[in-house]
């Protein structure tokens, strides 16, 4: 068995932060008497990722995500815990460790502001050591996947968004890092650059075996690139494992949405599922998902619908869930005809 | 080698910018013409007859060449940091195998490239064109006073990098920047010769690093040195160049710990 990439045993890191009232009474107290709060970012997390895993790493704002990923690259020492990162204990930061990992932050950037991208390429590639050859070869490459063209030719700050992050991600990745740290990578970006920047990253991992952490605000980064998540909420981890397992887990129903051309009752409805929405022509169901298709059967046949639609309920809302309310025992076998069974959407058995 | 490339790239990377910014390092340039403008002052008052031995011409040549000099040693690094760390681009930094201050040393002497590109033409024509005006330019004056500019820039850029880590602790050092900017004018002899001061303030003087940044290269030029005064001035900066390096390495280990606590 190969030895993790990322290993993490009971991390923790803990900020000082000192406090202010506002005002001006509030500054003067401040200066002369510092009252200071301890803020738990990452409370006792463990995990470990193998090589060329693609891990999604979700929480809330403040949760402790960028906390992690600034322990994981080496930025911040930990407070207490062991962390590993290919070998390397991270916060030494030493050169050969720094050559073999990469950190892309959405809302931070390497590139020279005032030069074009190719002026930073240049630089890294003496600073990292690339060989030209290697060099070249990497930069045709990361063209080739991010349509990079004319842009690594024009100054950095007349970028659009979109086209920096790209150049960011070349900059970032121009070493062939083992281990990219992503933060936020898809920020900001319209929805046609976020799937750009998702078929790289899954591209990148693919050709390379690259280990990849990532944490993103957009749910369909997550679904498109990881089978594995780790979700934390206030330093604490939440769940660790398989993204379809959590959902199933989460939410074991599908979403069945109906149109009649005759007005049926909610009642009707009731005997097939969980009546979400209902207003006679229109109705939105919540049915077992092992049962799904079977209960999809009796409704054309019984209502006769003249339309029925399937889906998986939103990822957000299963994370919204999951954030507000941890994770919850499996929940029994969803029953179409109990009452009682009907109480059994997440988002309600949680208090 | 692989440091030979590094610099060159980042040199490469700093002189694009140099060009970039052209028009402001020319008005950051301008700033310096203060020492023109007490040149003028000094002239008015040595028409009566020399002061403190120092004769009209003597005047032009010292003024003239601390003009180079005080070209050569700017440094701006405390500015660099501060805003470095305010903003946070000081991570992507600290993530690559190379010390962040080489970047900035490599761009502080590209930028003295394309100062110099300005400056010795008018100096050496405005040398030139000045009756009466002699200097020490044998070849170990010469070579004494580009070794001295060396470590005063060394030495300038040491204390404003100090200051500048100090961003890791204050969010206000680039007014202690400000303000030793103030200091330097003084104590460095910027706006008077040292050798106008009273001695018991010269005496004071030679044991801080102040006289070393500017008064000293430019007496060597004016060959007001004897050969010991050149070697004690030039082990004094070697002195204080060895102090700055080694402070400035473990105040940046703390700082950098720090910072690593409370918010990369």
């Amino acid at each position: 068995m190969t030895s993790p990439h990322i290993r993490v045993a009971h991390l923790r890191k803990y900020y000082q932060v000192h406090e202010k009232e506002p005002g001006l009474m509030g500054s003067v107290r401040a200066f002369f008497a510092r009252r200071y709060r301890t803020v738990k970012a990452v409370d006792d997390i463990s995990f470990e990722i193998a090589p060329g895993e693609v891990v999604g790493f979700l929480g809330p704002n403040g949760a402790g995500k960028t906390t992690t990923l600034k322990v994981l690259s080496g930025l911040l020492y930990p407070t207490a815990g062991e962390v590993n990162v290919l070998g390397f204990t991270p916060f030494k930061r030493e050169h050969p460790f720094l050559k073999q990992i990469t950190l892309v932050m959405g809302q931070k950037q390497q590139l020279i502001w005032d030069l074009p991208p190719i002026e930073t390429f240049l630089v890294n590639q003496a600073i990292y050591e690339i060989p030209e050859a290697e060099f070249r070869a990497t930069l045709r490459e990361l063209d080739d996947l991010l349509e990079l063209g004319p842009l690594i030719k024009k100054q950095t700050r007349k970028l659009s968004l979109g086209e920096r992050m790209k150049c960011e991600l070349a900059a970032a990745l121009l070493h062939r890092p083992k281990v990219l740290f992503l933060d936020e990578p898809t920020i900001g970006l319209d929805v046609t650059m976020q799937a750009r920047i998702r078929e790289f990253v899954a591209e990148y991992n693919r050709r390379h075996g690259a280990t990849v952490l990532l944490t993103s605000h957009y749910m369909a980064d997550v679904t498109a690139l990881c089978e594995r998540i780790i979700v934390i909420n206030k330093g604490c981890l939440l769940y660790d494992g398989d993204f379809r397992a959590l959902i199933e887990r989460m939410a074991p129903y599908k979403v069945v949405r109906l149109h009649f051309e005759r007005p049926v009752t909610c009642a009707q409805l009731q005997a097939f599922g969980q009546v979400e929405a209902c207003d006679g022509f229109t109705a939105t169901l919540h049915v077992p998902r092992a049962s799904a298709v079977e209960i999809a059967g009796q409704l054309l046949t019984q209502l006769q619908p003249d339309d029925l639609t399937f889906e998986d309920p939103p990822v957000e809302d299963i994370i919204r869930d999951l954030f507000a309310g941890g994770l919850e025992p499996p929940p029994p076998a969803m029953q179409p005809d109990a009452p009682a069974a009907l109480q059994l959407s997440p988002r309600q058995t949680t208090p | 080698m692989r440091w030979i490339r590094a610099y060159l790239a980042l040199a490469r990377a700093g002189w694009a910018s140099v060009l970039e910014y052209r028009a402001q390092i020319v008005i950051w340039m301008s700033t310096s013409l203060l020492m023109m403008i007490m040149l003028a002052v000094w002239l008015g008052i040595s028409r009566a007859g020399p002061v403190s031995g120092f004769s009209s011409s003597d005047f032009v040549a010292y003024f003239i060449v601390g003009w180079v000099v005080r070209n050569l040693t700017a440094v701006w690094v405390s500015w660099e940091l501060e805003y470095a760390v305010r903003s946070g681009q000081l991570s992507p930094a600290l993530l690559r195998p190379i010390h962040p201050v080489h970047k900035e040393i490599a761009w502080h002497w590209v930028e003295k490239g394309f100062r110099m590109a300005i400056v010795l033409p008018i100096a050496t024509l405005a040398l030139a064109l000045t009756p009466g005006i002699s200097l020490a330019l044998d070849l170990l004056s010469v070579v004494a006073f580009v070794v001295s500019v060396f470590l005063a820039w060394l030495i300038r850029f040491m204390i404003d990098y100090l200051i500048g880590i100090l961003s890791f602790w204050s969010s206000q050092s680039t007014a202690l920047s400000t303000g030793m900017e103030g200091i330097q004018l003084v104590l460095t002899g910027t706006i008077a010769p040292l050798a106008l001061f009273p001695q018991a303030v010269q005496d004071v003087l030679r044991w801080t690093p102040f006289p070393y940044l500017l008064n000293f290269p430019v007496e060597i030029v004016m060959g007001r040195l004897s050969t010991e005064g050149i070697a004690s001035g030039l082990a004094a900066q070697l002195g204080w160049s060895a102090l700055g390096i080694v402070a400035a390495w473990v105040v940046w280990r703390t700082g950098i710990r720090r910072y690593a606590a409370f918010g990369a």
